[in-house]
């Protein structure tokens, strides 16, 4: 589904700081991983890049086996409309748009007719549990039904992949653990590939498997297995090893 | 929602942001439409003099369009500048580019469209009203009656659709979206705060100060030669004044810790340089924009009063005759004037004096000289200082605008009989009209010269102004004397009547075309503001956890407010001062209660404009803290 072969990132200025060296990662259809590192370890560079948001200085992406990097500025557009879709920390929905405007953007600017969107829109809203609240602005909301707005614009097209940034990073515990379920629940049952970056031991444990990367490079992974409680003990010891400091793992319990 | 709804509600739910370019834009399409209705109006578009003021009102017209041009150029380009955030999130969406330039080409046409439309509709609803206040403000002697102003309409729609269509044309073509990684992180890149040279900035102060020095030391006709280089010098100083001067204060005062580290002298200053770039820019073309209109009313303001101020009280004769020689009909026409006065029953003292010409020695000169003694008679009549001369020496007097007689000075010239003459003062007065350069000199003078080249007569008439029946004496006696080489007939309260009616026109212009500038520099700054909220409530909102009482905040937004509304309105004002005084220099005319008048004006409605955003601004940031 996603291959990212050789990837290395170097932004030029007065001081060229290389963020991403070699790095290979390959998500199956249907995978739900989470990338963890400390403070600039490269995260955000790595889901930028496979976002194609940005470009990559030498390596390739494959998505869905369309190689990003050889297409042009239109057909990116469409090909992100189409195939991907978006979470971020601060949910950046659009303010002049009410909840369910802002929903069905991605259908908008592909032109489908609007009774479809009125459709998709209801579906995905019903699910998310947000349906009362669709005719509201997104300064009337609160942060958790922001968030599950943005999912839903995220996954309402269908998208071959969805790329979370620190989904929970705006959210309180029993918000961010609405949102993880959420998260989970669209992975198994509409069977989405997902790609979260995070710092949040709590929200990478709900992952199928957790890559980690430090100082721009591949540090290691880890797979789930059975138990989510002793997946998360795994999460927070690499993450002790990774950082060397204890203070960098957030100060979390699993409830 | 389709792609349509999308670009319509990104437009009516910021309608914060785009309100007072809406509304300046539909002002100014109002005031072109006004100009048209009057343009159109079948009674001024006829073959008659009123045309003239049709014609005037036209030009005008043109004038406020190609300046809303750029008005609205800016604007929406400043407008693009702010959102490319929210650009940098709908292409990550999937937004082509082609996309988005129809987005912000149907956006600029929603906004554009809308401000015609009400601008027309305004106009419409007041067309009447304003016919009524033209016929009083254009001095008709018709009475303009309401029509339909179905080719006003149709000229403003066009125009104004064509505007906006190719406005919004050039804009989403030439829109660069640049990388989606530099447009989503946008704003939480600082700008560079521009450079700033101590070379530049002492360049400020030179040409700021040469150009004021000459301004105010320019006296008579050099106003107007002065008046393109002035103009070039002060733009290119008050630009480098805001990118450069300002700058360098700027960081001269942030290098002082004594000052800069003082409570909240640092978030003032720091915000200032932060914004510096972007609030360069504004402050120039507020400031140029608003000195425009300042100048424009004010001079307008002058003049008008002048005309009347200058003619009547300065100059109360109420009719002059000068017999040129040769004028044989001249006893004759002294009596027609003598006649119609006493059956108008007019109260007027008849005086005159006799103005000699004498050839000078060398060339072809003519010098023309006055005796003492008719002069200080005139002089006394009118209440002005009489002459004394100095023995053996003559004086030289000028009338109005014309300075001939300051460069005769203290320069001897022989006469063809042999005395010389010379003038050792140089006086301005308006005992003779119309008259410039002549010689008072002692009476026994001109019985030594022998005979003069030829002797014109002046003839004055004297009384109260305001008598009733002199403005139509006068309008008989100009159709009965008319326009001779042999005799000038001069009618006071008639000429001022028709000035007056000539004014009125371009008053009416003057004043709509200085209010579009001064209303379209007003929506300069509400944007600047605007686009600055947000960042100003997260700065706030960060700055009140660390312990800002209410107080604190109200102090520091008092004084951002107030430099922005301020800064460029006070640089207009002094402009608009040098500019004004230089002009009342130019015809020895003081309009300094009118320049006051105008500048006050201005400066208390600002205040206004001020104490109105300030409340709406701090309410907002208020409410982003409660938040």
């Amino acid at each position: 589904m996603l291959e990212v072969k050789k990837v290395s990132k170097i932004y030029e200025g007065n001081v060229a700081y290389r963020a991403l060296t070699d790095i290979d990662l390959t998500i199956a259809a249907g995978e739900f991983v989470g990338i963890m590192g400390p403070s600039g370890s490269g995260k955000t560079t790595l889901l930028n890049l496979i976002a194609t948001v940005d470009v990559p200085t030498t390596g390739s992406i494959r998505i869905d086996n369309k190689d990003t990097g050889k297409l042009d500025k239109n057909e990116l557009a469409v090909f992100r409309r189409r195939e991907l879709g978006f979470v971020f920390q601060d949910f950046n929905l659009l303010n002049t748009l009410t909840v369910e405007e802002n929903i069905v953007l991605p259908l908008t600017l592909d032109g489908i007719r609007v009774s479809e969107m009125k459709h998709k829109a209801r579906e995905i809203a019903g699910k998310l549990g947000i349906s009362a609240i669709m005719k509201k602005r997104t300064y009337e909301i609160s942060g958790g039904q922001a968030q599950r707005t943005a999912i839903a614009r995220a996954m309402i097209h269908s998208p071959k992949l969805l790329l979370a940034d620190e989904p929970t990073g705006n959210l309180d515990s029993k918000a961010a653990r609405d949102v993880m379920d959420l998260l989970e629940t669209l992975n198994r049952e509409q069977s989405a590939t997902m790609m979260l970056v995070t710092h949040d031991a709590v929200a990478a444990s709900y992952c199928h498997r957790v890559v980690f990367i430090k100082d721009g490079r591949f540090y290691t992974e880890i797979y789930c297995g059975d138990n989510r409680q002793s997946f998360f003990q795994k999460i927070i010891d690499t993450l002790s090893l990774l950082g060397g400091y204890s203070h960098d793992i957030p100060p979390v319990r699993i409830p | 929602m389709t792609f349509r709804q999308f670009a319509f509600r990104n437009v009516t739910r910021n309608m914060r942001l785009y309100t007072a370019y809406f509304l300046s834009s539909m002002f100014t399409v109002m005031v072109f439409f006004t100009f048209s209705i009057f343009a159109y109006h079948p009674v001024l578009s006829g073959d008659n003099i009123q045309s003239s003021a049709a014609l005037a009102l036209s030009v005008s017209k043109w004038v406020i369009y190609v300046f809303s041009f750029f008005f609205v150029l800016y604007s929406m380009s400043a407008f693009l500048q702010s959102r490319k955030r929210e650009f940098g999130l709908m292409m990550m969406h999937g937004m082509t580019v082609r996309q988005l330039r129809r987005m912000i080409f149907l956006e600029n046409m929603i906004v554009g469209s809308g401000a015609t439309l009400s601008g027309i509709g305004l106009g419409v609803i007041f067309a009447k009203g304003i016919l009524l206040a033209g016929e009083n403000v254009l001095a008709l002697n018709e009475p303009l009656q309401f029509y339909f102003p179905f080719k006003a309409i149709v000229l403003t729609l066009i125009s104004f659709l064509l505007l906006f269509v190719l406005i919004s044309l050039f804009i989403s073509t030439v829109l660069r979206s640049g990388k989606l990684i530099t447009l989503i992180h946008s704003n939480r890149q600082p700008k560079p705060e521009p450079k700033a040279s101590l070379l530049l900035s002492l360049l400020v102060v030179t040409l700021l100060g040469i150009s004021y020095f000459l301004s105010l030391r320019a006296s008579g006709l050099s106003v107007v030669l002065l008046l393109a280089p002035v103009v070039i010098m002060v733009s290119i100083g008050t630009y480098l004044l805001f990118t450069q001067l300002s700058v360098y204060l700027i960081r001269k005062l942030k290098a002082c810790e004594q000052l800069f580290w003082r409570r909240t002298n640092m978030l003032l200053l720091s915000d200032l340089a932060y914004r510096m770039k972007d609030n360069a820019r504004s402050f120039f073309l507020v400031a140029i924009i608003s000195t425009v209109s300042f100048s424009a009313i004010g001079a307008l303001y002058g003049f008008q009063s002048m005309i009347n101020g200058a003619l009547t009280q300065k100059n109360p004769y109420l009719f002059t005759y000068q017999s040129l020689d040769g004028d044989s009909k001249a006893q004759a026409h002294i009596q027609l004037i003598d006649e119609s006065l006493g059956r108008a029953g007019i109260a007027a003292e008849k005086t005159g004096l006799e103005l000699n010409y004498y050839k000078a020695m060398e060339g072809s000169r003519t010098l023309v000289l006055v005796k003492q003694s008719e002069y200080n008679h005139v002089a006394e009549l009118l209440g002005l200082n009489p002459i004394r001369l100095t023995a053996g020496k003559a004086a030289v007097v000028d009338f109005g605008l014309s300075r001939e007689g300051e460069e005769m000075l203290n320069q001897p010239v022989e006469l063809q009989s042999g005395i010389v003459i010379e003038a050792d003062q140089a006086i301005v007065s308006w005992a003779v009209r119309g008259v410039s350069g002549y010689y008072v000199v002692p009476d026994e003078w001109i019985g030594k010269l022998g005979q003069p080249l030829k002797v014109s007569r002046y003839y004055a008439w004297h009384g109260a102004v305001g008598q009733p029946g002199a403005e139509k004496a006068g309008a008989k006696l100009t159709n009965e004397l008319p326009y001779d080489e042999q005799y000038t007939f001069y009618a006071l309260e008639y000429l001022t009547s028709k000035t007056n009616d000539g004014f009125g026109p371009v008053m009416f212009i003057g004043f709509f075309v200085g209010i579009v500038f001064f209303v379209s520099a007003g929506s300069f700054l509400y944007f600047r503001l605007y686009s600055d909220l947000d960042e100003d409530k997260q700065k706030f909102r960060a700055i009140s956890k660390l312990g800002l009482s209410d107080k604190e905040l109200r102090r520091i937004l008092n004084r951002q407010l107030s430099l922005l509304f301020f800064a460029p309105i006070v640089v207009a004002l002094i402009h608009g001062a040098v500019a004004l005084t230089a002009l009342s220099h130019m015809f020895q005319y003081s309009i300094f209660r009118e320049s006051l008048l105008v500048l006050g004006l201005f400066f208390v409605i600002q205040v206004i404009y001020f104490f109105i955003v300030r409340l709406f601004y701090t309410r907002q940031i208020r409410s982003a803290l409660a938040g």
